[in-house]
C-alpha cells in the first residue's frame, strides 16, 4: 500500500511546479442579440428595462429622463426615439427637451434632436407616436396649452410644431398623419406633407360626452386603425379613409348578465393604469376589469376578459390571482400576455389559454408601462 | 349657534359613517377576520380623538373634519399624487422651498360634515426632488389626459421656474354652484 501512494504523492508534489497561472479575467461588453417578437419593455424611472419573455431575462436597459413615459422603436432602421426632457441642475436651471435616437444594436445614444422645450410628461403611451411613413415622430407637448412636436428622425430635425387646443393623444393613421382625441367628444385628423409640415385637418361629429361617458386615454391600435373604450365599456373602432374620419358603432363589453350581476352602484368596468391591449392578429382585445363605482377607472383589474372584436363578444374570462395595473399582449403569432400586477411581479400568460406561463418576481421597476419593440404597442 | 350646529352634523357624519361602515363591514368580511381586524379597530378608536381635526371652528372657513395626511381626507376626492402635508407642508401649504403651481386643475369633493359640494384646486407644488411619501390616486370625476383642466394623471407645474414635482396640496376655492 505504501509502495503504491509514494509515486502518486511525489507527482502531486511535483505538479504544483508545473501549474499554469490563472489568467486574471478582463470586463467584457456584452453583445445585444437581435430583438425578437418575444421581448417587451418595462418603462419606469429613469430607465427602459428590456426583458425576454422566452427565457425571462433582462437584456439590457435604456437610460432616459424622469420624464419619459414612452419609447418607440423602429426595427428597420434598428433604432428607438423618446423624450428626454432634463434641468441642468437635476431638478432647477435650464430645462432642455430633445428627442433622443438609441441604436439598438448595443443600446447606445447615437443621436439628439432638439425639440421645443414643451413636451408634455404624461403617464400614457400615446404621447409619442411614430407615423406610418417610419420617417416622423409626433410628441404630445402641454405647457398647458395643446401642441405637437414634429421630428423627421431620418434627416434628424424638428420639421414642425403644430397647434392642437383641446386634443390630446397621437395615433397614427394614414400614410402620413395622426388622430388626436378631443375634450368636446370628437376626433381631429391632423395630415403632414413630406416635409413634416402640417398639410390638413378635419374634425369628426361629437360622438361621446365628457362628463357623461369619456373615452379611455389609453387606447390600443387595432388591424383597421385604433380601439377607443369608454369608462363604462363601450367599445369604437376608429380609423381614416383618405381625409374622412371614420368612427365605428359602439358595442358594450358588458353583456345582460354582466349588467345584472353589478347593481345600481357598482358595475364592472374596465380599469387600471394600462387596462387595454390587443392582438391584432386574431382580433383579440383583452381589458382589465373590476366591479367599482364610477369614477374607478384607474383602479386594479381582478379579471381579465377577452373579446373577439370581429364578433363583438367576449370569448374568455379569467380571475386574477393578484389584482393587476397593466397588460400587454405580444404580437407573436400566439400571443403572449404580460401582466403587471400590484406587487409589482410580471406575470407571462399564454394569450389564448389564459395559461400562467412564468412569473419575473422581482422585474427591478415599479409601476412600469409595458411595451413590446414593435413601432405601434 | 354655528359652532353647536357645526358640532351637531359632526356627530351625525361619524353616527352615519359607522352604521355604513358596521354594515360594510358584515357585508364583506367573514367572522375570522372580522375576529382579526378588530384589535386594530379598537386600537384606532382609543386613538381616534388625537386625530387632527381642521379649522373645524373657524368661522370663515370650511367646517371640516379628517386627517389631512390620509388620502381619505374628503379634500383630496380626486387627488393623485403625493400628499404635501406628509412632507414638511400642510394642505393647504406648500413644504419649504417648493414652489406653488399658479396653474391647477380643479376637482368637486363632497364634504362630509356639511354635505356640500366645494371646488378644491389641486395645486403642486414644484422644483424639488419628488416626496415619496403619503401616495393617494383618488379620481372622482376626474377625466382623461386630454381633458386637462379635469385630469388627475396631468404634472400640472406649469408656469413655475421648474416642473419637478415635488407634491400636492388641496385647497378649497369656494362651494360647487354655490357663490363661492
Amino acid at each position: 500500500m505504501r509502495v503504491v501512494m509514494l509515486p502518486a504523492l511525489l507527482l502531486a508534489m511535483a505538479s504544483q511546479f508545473f501549474v499554469t497561472p490563472l489568467r486574471a479575467e478582463t470586463v467584457g461588453k456584452t453583445v445585444l442579440p437581435e430583438p425578437q417578437p418575444s421581448w417587451f419593455m418595462m418603462n419606469g424611472w429613469e430607465a427602459s428595462y428590456i426583458f425576454d419573455a422566452a427565457d425571462q431575462q433582462m437584456k439590457g436597459l435604456i437610460s432616459h429622463s424622469v420624464f419619459t413615459p414612452a419609447v418607440v422603436t423602429l426595427p428597420s432602421r434598428k433604432e428607438a426615439y423618446f423624450v428626454d426632457s432634463f434641468y441642468a441642475r437635476g431638478v432647477r436651471g435650464t430645462r432642455s427637451d430633445v428627442l433622443t435616437v438609441i441604436d439598438m444594436r448595443d443600446l447606445t445614444t447615437k443621436a439628439e434632436i432638439d425639440i421645443p422645450d414643451k413636451a408634455a410628461a404624461l403617464p400614457i403611451r400615446q404621447h409619442i407616436a411614430l407615423l406610418d411613413d417610419e420617417r416622423h415622430v409626433v410628441v404630445f407637448n402641454m405647457t398647458p396649452a395643446q401642441s405637437v412636436s414634429v421630428v423627421d428622425v431620418v434627416e434628424r430635425k424638428l420639421t414642425a410644431e403644430i397647434s392642437t387646443p383641446g386634443c390630446g393623444i397621437i395615433m397614427p393613421a394614414g400614410p402620413r398623419g395622426f388622430l388626436m382625441l378631443c375634450g368636446d367628444g370628437t376626433l381631429q385628423f391632423i395630415t403632414l406633407d413630406k416635409n413634416g409640415k402640417e398639410a390638413g385637418r378635419v374634425r369628426s361629429e361629437s360622438f361621446f360626452v365628457m362628463e357623461q361617458d369619456p373615452v379611455f386615454d389609453r387606447v390600443v391600435r387595432s388591424s383597421g386603425g385604433w380601439m377607443l373604450i369608454t369608462h363604462d365599456g363601450l367599445v369604437r373602432e376608429v380609423g381614416v379613409d383618405g381625409d374622412r374620419i371614420k368612427v365605428g358603432e359602439a358595442w358594450s363589453m358588458l353583456n345582460a348578465e354582466d349588467k345584472e350581476d353589478g347593481g345600481e352602484k357598482e358595475q364592472w368596468r374596465p380599469g387600471g393604469d394600462q387596462p387595454f391591449t390587443m392582438h391584432r392578429n386574431t382580433s383579440l382585445l383583452y381589458s382589465l376589469m373590476h366591479k367599482g363605482k364610477v369614477d374607478t377607472q384607474d383602479a386594479e383589474g381582478t379579471e381579465i376578459w377577452v373579446f373577439d372584436t370581429s364578433r363583438r363578444k367576449r370569448v374568455a374570462r379569467e380571475v386574477l390571482p393578484v389584482a393587476a395595473e397593466g397588460i400587454l399582449s405580444s404580437q407573436e403569432p400566439s400571443p403572449r400576455l404580460y401582466v403587471l400586477d400590484k406587487d409589482h411581479k410580471l406575470n407571462i400568460y399564454d394569450g389564448l389559454k389564459l395559461a400562467l406561463l412564468h412569473t419575473i418576481e422581482k422585474p427591478g421597476v415599479n409601476g412600469a408601462l409595458l411595451q413590446t419593440l414593435t413601432p405601434n404597442d | 349657534m354655528k359652532n353647536s350646529k357645526i358640532v351637531d352634523g359632526t356627530w351625525q357624519w361619524l353616527d352615519r359613517k359607522t352604521r355604513e361602515g358596521s354594515r360594510k363591514l358584515a357585508r364583506t368580511t367573514s367572522r375570522r377576520s372580522f375576529l382579526a381586524r378588530l384589535g386594530t379597530v379598537l386600537t384606532g378608536a382609543a386613538v381616534l380623538p388625537l386625530l387632527p381635526v381642521v379649522r373645524a371652528f373657524a368661522a370663515e372657513s370650511v367646517a371640516e373634519l379628517g386627517d389631512p395626511q390620509s388620502c381619505d381626507y374628503w379634500r383630496y376626492c380626486a387627488l393623485s399624487g403625493t400628499l404635501c402635508s406628509c412632507c414638511g407642508g400642510t394642505h393647504t401649504s406648500c413644504p419649504p422651498g417648493a414652489e406653488p403651481s399658479p396653474i391647477t386643475w380643479v376637482g368637486t369633493c363632497r364634504n362630509p360634515v356639511d354635505d356640500r359640494d366645494y371646488l378644491i384646486s389641486y395645486n403642486d407644488c414644484c422644483g424639488k426632488a419628488f416626496c415619496n411619501r403619503c401616495h393617494c390616486h383618488n379620481t372622482e370625476r376626474a377625466r382623461p389626459v386630454y381633458y386637462p383642466s379635469k385630469s388627475s394623471s396631468v404634472i400640472w407645474c406649469f408656469g413655475t421656474e421648474s416642473r419637478a414635482y415635488h407634491c400636492t396640496v388641496g385647497i378649497v376655492l369656494g362651494e360647487a354652484g354655490g357663490q363661492g
